[in-house]
This record gives C-alpha cells, sequence and structure tokens, in this order.
C-alpha cells in the first residue's frame, strides 16, 4: 500500500515536500539518553503507572498518549498500519483484538526478546491467547472472569434464591415479574464481549485461528449447540419480556441497575469498580454469586472482556518496547496498587490476583462481601478461547442480527445460522478457507 | 397588522421556540447536576447545584486537558476560517472580475466541488498527509480546512452584484496596483459576504469532528468535539470503566456556548452576506 | 466591450485565483484521484494486495447491505427533507411578515441549534430520548399511552430525523428569509391594494420570487442526508439497531476503521460521492430549465 502511494504522490508531484522528519531510527535522542518508548492506552489512572514505570527505569522512558477508548484507538492503529507509519511502539489491546492486529502484520514477536520467560506469570487462559506457539504477541494485563452480580435484598425479600443453573435463573425472573411487574431480571445488554463470554461459559467455541499454522484458514462454528443453546435461552427471556434490552452503559442501563429496575448482572473482575463509582441508590444492596451453570452440578466459566500490551511492527527499537510491555503492569507493585485500587483491574498476573490484599478486599458496594473470593477461582478455571482475525466483523454481525431479533424482524433461533452464513461469506471474501 | 392577526404565527412561533430551545434549556440545567441526580432527578428541572463542582472537576480530568481542548478548537476554526475566508475572497473576485484561460472550466468545476462529500476526502487526504509527514499535527486539521468552494461561490456572487466595474476602471486609471483595488476597493464593499463566510468556515471547523478524529491521536491536540466523544465513550469501555456523563454535559454546554454568542452578535453583519448565495 | 475589459489583466486574475486552486489541487483533486485509485486494488485480510480494476464498484452495486443502507437513506431524505424545509419556508415568511420583538427573538432561538456541534447534538438527544430520564418517553402516559421509545425500530428513523430537523431548520429558515429580504417590496404592493391577504402573497408572490433559493437549500440538504454520518454514528451507542451498514457513509467507515478494507471503503466513498454528484447536477439543471421556460 505505502509504495502504491508513494508511486502516486511521486506522479502528482507533490513527494517534493516528503522526507524523513530526522527521528534517529532506534528511538533514542541520538546522544546516549534514555531510549523513548511511545505507549498508547486507555486505563484509568494510567498515568501514575506510567511514572512509576519511569522512575524505576534509567534507559528507557515512555511517552504515554490516551488516544481514545477501544474502538477509536484501533481505528488510528488501524489508519496508521494502512499508511505505514504513524503507529506506537507499544499498544494496548484487548484480547479479542489481537488475531485482528496479527493478521495485518501489526504485531511483533516478542518472544525473540525474552518474553517467554514470562508465561508463569500469568494466567493460563490469558497467556494462551497472549501466545501462538512460542511466539509471545501481548502481555496480558487484565482480565474479566465472569460471575453474577445480584440485588441481595430484594432475592431475600421475595425469598427468591439464587439461581445456581441458568434454568432457576429463568424461573427466578418470573418470580421477580410476579412480584414487580417493572422489573426485569437483566438486560440483554447488545455487547458482544458480554454474549461472547455467555458463549464460553456455556462451552461454546466458535472461532479458531492460527497465524503460525496458517495464515489463510479460521474456523467458524457458531452454529453448534452449546453456542445455539445461549442465544436462545436469553432469547426467550427476552420474548417473555422478562430480560429488558438497554445497551450496557447507556444512561437508561445504569439508572435502571441503580433503580431497582435489573435484579442481576452476569459482571465481570472490573464490575466492582465500575458499579462503585457509578451507582449511589443501590450501593450495599448488590451481592456476587458465581455463574448460573447449564447442567446442575457444573464449574464451568468465561470471561467477558480483558486487555494487554503489544509491541507493534513500526516499534522503532522492539527490544526496548518489550521491556515497556513485559514491566509497565508485570510484578510492579507500584503499578498493580494503582491497577487494583484507583482504576480497579482485574490482573491476570497470578501472585497478584491470588494476593490475599485483592482477595480479601471487602467492598462496600457490596456490603462487605469479598467479591474477588469468587472472581479468582473462576479466572484459574477459564480454559483455551481463540478469537478470529476479523472478530470486529463477527460481533458486529451477531449483534446486527440480535438487533433484528429484539425489534422483533427476526426470530431468535434463526440468528446464529444468519450470523454463521454472513460470516463465512465474509471470510470467504477474505480469502480465508472456512473450517 | 392588527393584534388579532398576528396571534396565529405569534402561538406557532412560540412553539418553535419551545422546541429549539428545549434541548439547549436541558443541558444548561443538566450541567448544575452531579453524576448521580443527572440519572435520578427530573429531565427539566434542577437538583442540587453542582455547576461549579462539574466546571472544576471538568478542568480537572485527565490533567486539566479540557483546557487544550477549548483552546485547539479556537486556534483550528479561527485559523481555518481567516485562511479560507482570504482564499476565498481572492477566488471570488477574480473569479468574478477577470478573464483568463480556464476561467470558464473551473468556475463550472466550483459547482462540481460544492456536490463532493467532504467525508469521502477524509481518508485518502490521511493517507496523502501521513506520507508528509503531517498527520497528528494541528496542520493536518487547518489544511484540509481551508478548502471552501462554496465561499468562493458566494464571493463571486456577491462581487458580480455589488462592485462596479467602472469603480475598478477608475482605480485603475489612478494607477493603483490590483492588490491594492482588491485590499482598499473591493475588500470594504464585499464586507458582509466575508463575514459570512468566516462564520460559516468558522462553525464549520468549530464542530467538525471526522477529520480531526481521523488526522490526530494526540489528546493534547483534540478539538472539543473528539476530546468529548472520547471521554463519552470511555463511559461505554468494559475493562476500567469510567462514566463521565456529568463531564460530557457541562463540557457541551461550554462548547457550545461561545458559538451561540458569536452568532447572536455577529448576526446582524452575515445575513446580508447569506442572502446573495441563495438568491442565484 | 464588457467582456474586452475583463481580458486586460489576465495574469492577475489568474493570481487572485492561484492560492485556492492550489488548495482545492492538493485537498480536493488529488485525494479524489488518490481514493479512485485506492478503489481500484483490493486487499483482502488472508491474500493481501492486487489490482482488481472495477471489481470493488461491482461489489459495492451488488452489495445488500450497501444498498439497504442506500434505500433507507432516500427513504430518510424523502420525508426530512421536505418536512424540514417546508417548516423552514413557514418560518421564513412567517418572519418576513411579522416583526414585533417576539419574531426577532423567535429567529435568534431558531438558529442556535446550528451553533452546536452534531456529535453534541446527537449526544444530547441521545440523552434527551432516554426513556428512564429524558423529558419525552412519558409524555403519551399523560393520556395514558404506552410511554416511547425513541431507540425502537419504529421510531428510530424519526429519531434521527428530529435530531436532523432541530439541527438544521433554522439555518434553512434564516437563508430563505435572507432571500425574501432581497426581495423587493414593490414586488407585491400591488397585490396587498388589490386585498390580497398575507397568506395568498406569501404563497403567490413570495415562494415564486425565492424559487431558487428554495432548490438550492433543498440541493444542500440533499447532499447532506446522502451523508448522514455522525447522528447515526453516535446513536448507534443509544440504538444498537444501528448497525454496520445503517447508512452508505457508516458502512464506509466500518469497512475502513473496523475492517481495515481502506480500499473498498474507497470505493464506496467514491460511488456515494458520483451517486450523490449526478442526483445534484442534475437537480441543479433541471431547476434551471425551468427557470428558463
Amino acid at each position: 500500500m505505502l509504495n502504491r502511494l508513494r508511486t502516486f504522490v511521486a506522479a502528482v508531484g507533490l513527494l517534493a515536500v516528503a522526507g524523513c522528519t530526522g527521528d534517529p531510527e532506534d528511538g533514542t535522542d541520538g546522544a546516549g539518553g534514555p531510549v523513548r518508548v511511545t505507549v498508547w492506552a486507555w486505563y484509568p489512572e494510567f498515568k501514575g503507572v506510567v511514572e512509576a514505570f519511569n522512575a524505576s527505569h534509567d534507559d528507557i522512558q515512555v511517552d504515554w498518549t490516551n488516544v481514545g477508548t477501544g474502538p477509536d484507538q484501533y481505528a488510528k492503529l488501524k489508519t496508521a498500519f494502512t499508511a505505514g507509519t504513524g503507529a506506537p511502539d507499544v499498544a494496548m489491546v484487548e484480547f479479542q483484538q489481537i488475531p485482528t492486529f496479527l493478521i495485518l502484520d501489526a504485531l511483533v514477536d516478542m518472544g525473540q526478546y525474552g518474553a517467554g520467560e514470562d508465561e508463569d506469570l500469568y494466567a493460563e487462559w490469558a497467556w494462551q491467547q497472549a501466545t501462538d506457539g512460542d511466539k509471545v504477541y501481548a502481555i496480558p494485563v487484565d482480565g474479566g472472569p465472569m460471575a453474577l452480580m445480584y440485588r441481595k435484598d430484594l432475592f431475600d425479600q421475595h425469598g427468591i434464591p439464587v439461581p445456581a443453573t441458568w434454568a432457576e435463573y429463568a424461573a427466578a425472573a418470573e418470580k421477580m415479574k410476579a412480584a414487580d411487574p417493572d422489573a426485569y431480571i437483566a438486560s440483554f445488554g447488545s455487547d458482544g464481549g458480554w454474549l461472547n463470554g455467555l458463549m464460553w461459559q456455556a462451552g461454546c467455541r466458535p472461532y479458531g485461528y492460527s497465524l503460525t499454522e496458517a495464515r489463510d484458514r479460521v474456523k467458524i462454528d457458531l452454529t453448534n449447540p452449546d453456542c445455539e443453546k445461549v442465544v436462545e435461552f436469553y432469547g426467550d427471556l427476552v420474548e417473555r419480556d422478562l430480560m429488558a434490552t438497554d445497551p450496557f452503559f447507556t444512561a437508561d442501563a445504569t439508572a435502571a441497575l441503580d433503580s431497582g429496575k435489573y435484579w442481576t448482572w452476569a459482571a465481570a473482575g472490573w464490575t466492582p469498580g465500575y458499579v462503585a463509582g457509578s451507582l449511589k441508590n443501590t450501593a450495599g444492596k448488590w451481592a456476587v454469586a458465581p455463574m448460573p451453570q447449564w447442567a446442575e452440578g457444573e464449574d464451568a466459566q468465561g470471561d467477558w472482556g480483558g486487555s494487554t500490551f503489544t509491541v507493534t511492527t513500526q516499534a522503532k527499537n522492539p527490544e526496548a518496547a518489550t521491556v515497556v510491555a513485559r514491566e509497565l503492569f508485570g510484578t510492579s507493585e507500584e503499578a498493580w496498587d494503582i491497577g487494583l485500587n484507583k482504576a480497579f483491574l482485574y490482573p491476570l498476573v497470578k501472585d497478584v490476583a491470588s494476593d490475599p490484599a485483592f482477595t480479601g478486599k471487602a467492598y462496600e458496594f457490596f456490603n462487605g462481601q469479598k467479591v474477588n473470593e469468587i472472581f479468582v477461582p473462576v479466572s484459574e478455571k477459564l480454559g483455551d478461547f481463540d478469537y478470529t482475525p476479523f472478530q470486529d466483523f463477527v460481533f458486529g454481525d451477531l449483534l446486527d442480527r440480535c438487533a433484528e431479533a429484539t425489534s422483533g424482524t427476526r426470530e431468535w433461533d434463526t440468528v446464529l445460522d444468519a450470523t454463521q452464513d454472513n460470516v463465512v461469506d465474509y471470510a470467504k471474501k477474505q480469502g480465508f478457507t472456512v473450517e | 397588522m392588527n393584534p388579532a392577526r398576528t396571534r396565529v404565527p405569534h402561538l406557532v412561533m412560540a412553539a418553535g421556540m419551545l422546541y429549539f430551545l428545549v434541548p439547549l434549556l436541558w443541558i444548561a440545567i443538566a450541567a448544575t447536576k452531579s453524576q448521580p441526580d443527572l440519572l435520578s432527578t427530573p429531565a427539566l428541572w434542577f437538583a442540587d447545584f453542582n455547576l461549579f463542582t462539574n466546571l472544576a472537576q471538568l478542568f480537572r480530568e485527565d490533567g486539566g486537558v479540557y483546557g487544550d481542548w477549548l483552546v485547539n478548537t479556537a486556534v483550528y476554526s479561527g485559523v481555518s476560517a481567516v485562511g479560507a475566508t482570504l482564499l476565498a475572497a481572492l477566488a471570488g473576485y477574480g473569479l468574478a472580475r477577470f478573464s483568463f484561460p480556464g476561467k470558464r472550466f473551473f468556475e463550472t468545476a466550483l459547482l462540481g466541488m460544492i456536490m463532493v462529500p467532504a467525508t469521502a476526502l477524509v481518508l485518502p487526504t490521511y493517507l496523502i498527509l501521513s506520507n508528509i509527514g503531517i498527520v497528528n499535527t494541528m496542520w493536518a486539521v487547518i489544511l484540509p480546512s481551508l478548502l471552501s468552494p462554496f465561499g468562493t461561490y458566494l464571493v463571486r456572487v456577491y462581487v458580480t452584484e455589488s462592485v462596479p466595474e467602472e469603480l475598478l476602471d477608475a482605480a485603475r486609471l489612478d494607477r493603483a496596483s490590483e492588490l491594492r483595488i482588491f485590499w482598499q476597493v473591493v475588500v470594504p464593499m464585499i464586507r458582509p459576504v466575508l463575514v459570512t463566510v468566516f462564520l460559516f468556515t468558522l462553525v464549520a471547523t468549530w464542530n467538525n469532528y471526522f477529520l480531526p478524529l481521523v488526522m490526530l491521536s494526540d489528546a493534547d491536540l483534540f478539538p472539543l468535539t473528539v476530546g468529548l466523544t472520547t471521554w463519552f465513550n470511555t463511559g461505554q469501555q468494559e475493562a476500567g470503566t469510567r462514566v463521565l456523563f456529568n463531564l460530557v454535559i457541562t463540557g457541551s454546554l461550554l462548547a457550545i456556548v461561545p458559538l451561540v454568542i458569536a452568532f447572536v452578535l455577529l448576526q446582524r453583519f452575515w445575513r446580508s452576506g447569506a442572502a446573495t448565495g441563495a438568491l442565484r | 466591450m464588457r467582456r474586452k475589459r475583463m481580458t486586460d489583466h489576465p495574469v492577475a486574475g489568474a493570481l487572485f485565483v492561484l492560492p485556492f486552486f492550489l488548495v482545492v489541487v492538493a485537498f480536493l483533486v488529488v485525494p479524489l484521484g488518490y481514493a479512485f485509485w485506492l478503489s481500484l486494488s483490493s486487499r483482502s485480510l488472508a491474500l493481501g494486495e492486487r489490482f482488481t480494476g472495477f471489481d470493488n464498484y461491482v461489489r459495492a452495486f451488488s452489495d445488500p447491505v450497501l444498498l439497504d443502507g442506500f434505500l433507507r437513506v432516500v427513504v430518510f431524505g424523502a420525508v426530512q427533507i421536505p418536512v424540514m424545509l417546508g417548516i423552514a419556508l413557514a418560518g421564513a415568511l412567517t418572519l418576513d411578515a411579522v416583526t414585533t420583538r417576539f419574531a426577532i427573538a423567535f429567529r435568534l432561538i431558531a438558529f442556535m441549534p446550528y451553533a452546536v456541534p452534531a456529535v453534541l447534538g446527537a449526544l444530547m438527544w441521545g440523552f434527551l430520548y432516554s426513556r428512564t430520564f429524558g423529558p419525552f418517553a412519558d409524555l403519551p402516559t399523560v393520556v395514558g399511552g404506552e410511554p416511547f421509545d425513541f431507540f425502537s425500530t419504529d421510531l428510530l428513523l424519526l429519531s434521527l430525523g428530529n435530531i436532523v430537523t432541530w439541527a438544521w431548520t433554522g439555518y434553512n429558515m434564516i437563508v430563505l428569509y435572507s432571500a425574501l429580504q432581497a426581495v423587493p417590496r414593490e414586488m407585491y404592493e400591488a397585490a396587498l391594494l388589490d386585498g390580497a391577504t398575507q397568506v395568498q402573497i406569501a404563497l403567490r408572490v413570495k415562494v415564486p420570487v425565492i424559487r431558487q433559493a428554495i432548490a438550492l437549500a433543498a440541493i444542500f440538504t440533499v447532499i447532506g442526508t446522502m451523508q448522514f454520518f455522525v447522528e447515526p454514528y453516535v446513536m448507534a451507542r443509544f440504538a444498537p439497531q444501528i448497525s454496520a451498514g445503517y447508512t452508505p457513509n457508516l458502512y464506509a467507515y466500518n469497512q475502513a476503521f473496523a475492517y481495515s478494507d481502506f480500499h473498498y471503503s474507497a470505493a464506496i466513498s467514491f460511488a456515494l460521492g458520483f451517486v450523490v454528484f449526478v442526483a445534484a447536477y442534475a437537480f441543479v439543471l433541471l431547476t434551471r430549465k425551468r427557470r428558463q421556460s
């Protein structure tokens, strides 16, 4: 692409102004000073983490920019890789996006700079998603092991048992509706990561991709029963008006959580921080329980959200950038103090997660419950899960089809069939062989 | 007209005023509320008065970056508007009162340029500017904003209408240079249309979202539209979510006020200019 | 005689136009050319980049998502544009006939939304449409009806149309009002003497006189509508039914920035620009012809 552009611009006669901006190639300031590494990330309270890194490193200094949250930052990364210039050295990337950037040849294998040593530091499922064989493409930071947040006061008041299975959850939803016709058991929040976490918990493994094995081969299996049961279960709750359909994080959904309109939220390890910051009226009335199971006595779990640091192929000094990716959080006590207590991240560093300071933390919002005692075992229980190299398209199409179902223009049991067809069609057009 | 005959139009106008004003009233009221009150108190009435708390938090959040956004927006729109107006004035006058090879073609093309969807240009412009190495600088926002075919068109129409050739000829007989004629004779005569073009391009750049969104990656360089949307989106994400609705609302109010004031103050200047474009 | 005088200073004239011309070349001609160039090749994720000629255009014109989005925008415009311009025209005629202080206040207030950036306006309406704390959703309950769900599929286009109408009616009204102000009073004084009512004068004299201004406002609105992007882009956070291809421009954005297919995105933009251009130009020619006949 870049070469094409050059030819074109030259042809028009504009290249006269183009030229090297004079940055030394290795990222140093040329006078033997520290190597400067640029980082894009949108973690809250990240400034302190950067300061901690810079204070503890003489040879490497981090220049941090927040270019926007999630999709906003990805859009900029993608433009930068299309243009061939403009990407940072280190970029925060969520797990489900790693293959997407891999296939754009945007990520450096940090294994060649020794990042493989970190394997034992991190939760196994996270390390599996961040790596491909012995190639290390990302350093995990935070995750979102899922559990059920519920209004303990309302459940107790109406004598509804906390659901241990999804069948009990549906029964609880009926009882709730009988007790309060305006209430909903939860909202079907139109969120790709959330729905994915539920499918993950149901044992559904719809995607498969490995760049090292075959660049152009991808597995799409959204129509298997483990995936179907999730969508049909939730679709049924929506159709019976037991579940609302407000998108998560909107003012409506936030207000509904805080007003008794929603009684539960299948939430994630980072939720305690989020809800404590934005729900005031119902603080102290919530509690956390393990996720309801599909079969009684099972212990299947899922994850919603989580992110990593990656080194981009435009990094001027990938070795120094690898150090930054590994050590910004890594085992830094100072960084994790900010990460846990100010940014409310769920740590994927095993020692940090199992530290009594984390597991034993009592949350006022949950009436003193030590909720991490529930989240930590979930993370330990999580198994492998793969994503596609075009996950934006998959989530986008899945949510568009779900939106059709919630608005009544599609039957719920055709949602995954339609998504499967669209995704396979898209993948083939992009030159993939689909399994 | 007697009062009875104006009653109906006045009622209609009152309804219209309500329609146009309610959202603005809402944002003015909402800006005085804390985050929890925002979600739990009636939308169009006051709760506890937190405007100053919100303002203080607004200018403190993310190391006071909102102040930068305010200044950036003013600089981008001010410089772009002055530049675009100048270019439009020169070109509009040149097209209206001179003849040169290719003029006909250019004039026809001008009409077409007005119709090119601006968003279609942003992506290729990004790729070109990134090759020259000026993306993620203020120039990446300002330079493309200098393009105002509509402004040039307005000036051309206005000059044709209101600058008599005899006057130019008289000035030429006095041996005034062409540039001097432009500055001292033409510009004072076309001031209304220049104010119009200036305000149109000012608003266009002040309100532009897509161009700076694509061009800039450094939060310190963002204009208000991109910055505030970034904050809004921060509340939409999973890990590490923060809800900043009260800041987005207070920040939006503060972003709107200067333009509203500018328009109310300058409206009598630019209205006469706006008429020219509409006439042809 | 006149023409001869103008050719006396060709160099000066060209120099006056030159700076603008350079900007046009750098930020309009070159980007358009480059977009076209991009659209002639494809880059698939697995296979990389290759020259494909007009394949992207064939794909665009047979892409059901794009065609659906296009149709949606056409339907949207067919309703929203006449409604908005109708209100704007009525307002402009009222302002031209009624000159009280109240009318001046109305003029100022109607214009204010124009000063609100479209993204912020859309965010604002997103909050205002909210079921739980917006002021409008519960209006029907006053008469015992079901509360509005502005983000439901049935109301979504109307909700979006309202945002656009709110933002642009005042602007168009002022443009039309300015055109009316430029109409010499003598043109309808005779009609007044004949005993015509204000409404009759407005419809039979004033509207025909500012026909060109109305046509111009319509063209700009059509161009804006075909590029419909910011409002659905923002509103998608409130209303999940706003799919990736809800409008053609949104689709082009998603193709480039979400799916990394900059080539197809360029083709969509280019095809859209071409359609808009042809439609607008046809409209201009049509209205010109009418004026001449």
